[in-house]
């Protein structure tokens, strides 16, 4: 008996000892995950902040390697020409297909694979998407252009953008359809007049959300628009972008190229930065959640 | 849109007023361009598909599946000093020796090793810390933390590769080189017996780089940190809170109580895996940056490596030959296979068991 209890009492021990053991773990777990993060970012941050200036915005590339190396006019340029092409084509496309998905043919034979397939595509590594994009309009055209590589940032927009359309128009109330249907409007008109104002700032959610995910893209482009230490507003060229001009300086030997690619990154997570906050405010007004 | 501004007889706008002699009402141009967009995405995939293997087919009908099972990948041809059926090397009349050229060569074994062994190495870091992160974001964290911490999980989500690879180029690299790899060599080399060889397997007589496969395989288990945390907070979210109740109510501890949860979640989570999985095997920048693009099998992490998408990045703009493009090509579906698949097994656990994530 009395050895039973002593037992009984060593288990209890055990398991309490264990589950203490866990729960701290589970806590040093999370401070361990956010300590290296922000030690990732935090690194970037104060590396950043030293060598950003002005100049950064205003200047173009030297073409020194040492001493003045210039600025990153041409890659800030190249960068929002890209996205704003990307999302002439992705948006659009993105919307309708969240579109078709969430008040057309839902739950159809049709749209149940189509639903699946943009998961699936929001998956494909994105070096893969850029060699895609090299031969449907490299290739073919016989240089690096600009187009190919807003093409490629298309292909991973509109996955991005059509399942957080869709997953937004859904958290509309379908009553709103009903009595929307009820007062005598068309379908086109519900979606237009009725479901989609209701949704807009989560619709705008998913749109910021993919164009902070192509703004960081670096595989895509290495091999369509390829990147140019020249100032580019024609499509049809090689284009620079940010990302490749950082990865290009931080890679290669001149410290002078090096600071300015951390002022690059610096500039990259801060305007990834301001697009979640921003997602962040816009998702907290969402429809569904005011029930 | 000038149709939306059309008014019908009740005074609603309406889009069915059709302009003189415009074949199509507003209402059927919108279910048009809907279903043409839900067509576009299929398009995506078949075009994806049909592009690849077309460029590929050069590259299989070569190598066929010894693509898959060698390891030899050399662009160029190789002149090599001819050797006789013995192994000897052959000499002409003069007593030099007969070269002979090798064609070159495509195997993509090495680089499937690399992305296999880089992927694993990055979950058996990630998965044990995101898995207690996300216990702590569902069973300890009080309201007030857990929207800021999952905020900057979230946004750590969001951060480019390029970001993180930077970070690894400049404090990850001189890190393992200067500290971490030499006291792991000097441990190695004190193991009794065997430790003189334990020593020369990890490559510690060749020199240290910091670039190799323990380095790629630690940046991308940071890398992908935050998603699996997040994706593991949303299944075990969506955990009845019965289960949980039930468990407490029968006198369990918090860790018997925290399994049952992960064990009731175990498909969904297993989903976040298999996601930060894909995310591992496609990541490319942050990876070539930082683990020494050596084309071989080393067993030893402390050897540089490759990984398909480092190689993609590292050779495709500059293919030496036709067939050097189409092997590359060759690679990039196999990794687009993979990462579809993971994809897909994940897709399918995650769904229906927790808030879906827009990626």
């Amino acid at each position: 008996m009395i050895a039973d209890r002593a037992d009984r009492s060593l288990h209890d021990r055990l398991t309490r000892g264990a589950s203490a053991v866990a729960y701290t773990l589970s806590i040093g777990f999370t401070v361990v995950i956010l300590v290296t993060l922000l030690c990732v970012v935090g690194y970037l941050f104060t590396l950043g902040f030293s060598s950003l200036s002005l100049g950064f915005f205003t200047h173009l590339p030297t073409g020194a390697a040492q001493g003045d190396v210039g600025g990153m006019k041409h890659a800030v340029l190249g960068t929002l020409i890209l996205i704003a092409l990307a999302s002439i084509v992705g948006i659009p496309l993105g919307l309708l297909t969240g579109i078709y998905l969430s008040e057309y043919d839902t739950g159809s034979k049709l749209a149940t694979p189509i639903r699946f397939i943009c998961d699936v595509l929001a998956g494909v590594p994105s070096i893969v998407v850029g060699i895609l994009g090299y031969e449907l309009l490299v290739r073919p055209l016989g240089h690096y252009n600009g187009y190919a590589g807003a093409l490629a940032l298309a292909f991973i927009m509109i996955p991005i953008v059509a399942r957080t359309t869709e997953e937004m128009l859904r958290l509309v109330p379908g009553n709103y359809r009903e009595a929307s249907i009820g007062l005598g409007a068309t379908k086109a008109e519900t979606i237009l007049q009725v479901i989609m104002p209701a949704a807009t700032g989560s619709l705008v959610t998913g749109i910021m959300l993919a164009i902070a995910r192509v703004a960081g893209e670096t595989a895509p482009l290495l091999f369509t628009a390829l990147g140019s230490r020249l100032l580019s507003t024609d499509p049809n060229e090689p284009m620079p972008s940010l990302t490749v001009q950082i990865f290009t300086y931080a890679t290669g030997p001149s410290p002078d190229q090096q600071k300015l690619a951390w002022a690059g990154i610096l500039v990259l997570i801060g305007l990834i930065f301001v697009l979640n906050l921003a997602i962040r405010f816009a998702a907290s007004r969402r429809v569904g959640s005011k029930r | 849109m000038s149709q939306l501004s059309a008014t019908d007889s009740a005074g609603f706008p309406s889009l069915t007023a059709t302009k003189r002699g415009f074949p199509f009402t507003g209402d059927q141009l919108l279910a048009l361009a809907a279903r043409g967009a839900g067509a576009v995405v299929l398009l995506m995939l078949l075009s994806l598909l049909t592009v690849l293997i077309h460029a590929t087919w050069p590259a299989i009908k070569t190598y066929g599946t010894q693509f898959v099972t060698t390891s030899e990948w050399r662009p160029n041809e190789l002149q090599v000093p001819k050797r006789n059926d013995a192994g000897k090397i052959v000499f002409d009349e003069d007593g030099e020796m007969v070269q002979t050229t090798l064609p070159a060569k495509f195997g993509a074994l090495a680089v499937i090793w690399g992305t296999a062994v880089s992927s694993v190495i990055a979950l058996v870091i990630a998965v044990p810390l995101a898995l207690g992160a996300a216990l702590f974001l569902i069973r300890i964290a009080p309201g007030k933390l857990r929207g800021p911490v999952s905020f900057l999980i979230e946004f750590l989500a969001a951060v480019p590769s390029i970001a993180y690879g930077i970070w690894g180029l400049f404090v990850l690299v001189p890190l393992l080189q200067k500290y971490i790899e030499p006291s792991i060599l000097s441990i190695a080399s004190h193991v009794p017996v065997v430790g003189e060889r334990f020593h020369h397997f990890l490559g510690g007589d060749t020199g240290l780089s910091g670039r190799d496969m323990l380095c790629g395989g630690l940046l991308l288990g940071i890398m992908i940190l935050p998603i699996i945390t997040a994706v593991s907070r949303d299944v075990l979210a969506a955990v009845p809170v019965q289960q949980i109740e039930g468990t407490l109510a029968l006198g369990a501890t918090w860790w018997q109580s925290a399994r049952q949860m992960l064990g009731y979640a175990k498909a969904g989570l297993f989903g976040a895996v298999m996601l930060g999985l894909a995310r591992a095997a496609g990541e490319t920048m942050a990876v070539t940056m930082v683990i020494g693009n050596n084309n071989q099998i080393a067993l030893s992490p402390l050897k540089p490596a490759q990984t398909m998408s480092s190689l993609l990045a590292n050779e495709f703009g500059n293919p030496e030959s036709d067939l050097h493009r189409s092997a590359l090509i060759a690679v990039a579906l196999i990794l687009l296979v993979m990462s579809l698949s993971f994809n897909v097994v994940a897709r399918y656990l995650v769904i229906g068991r927790g808030p879906r994530r827009a990626s």
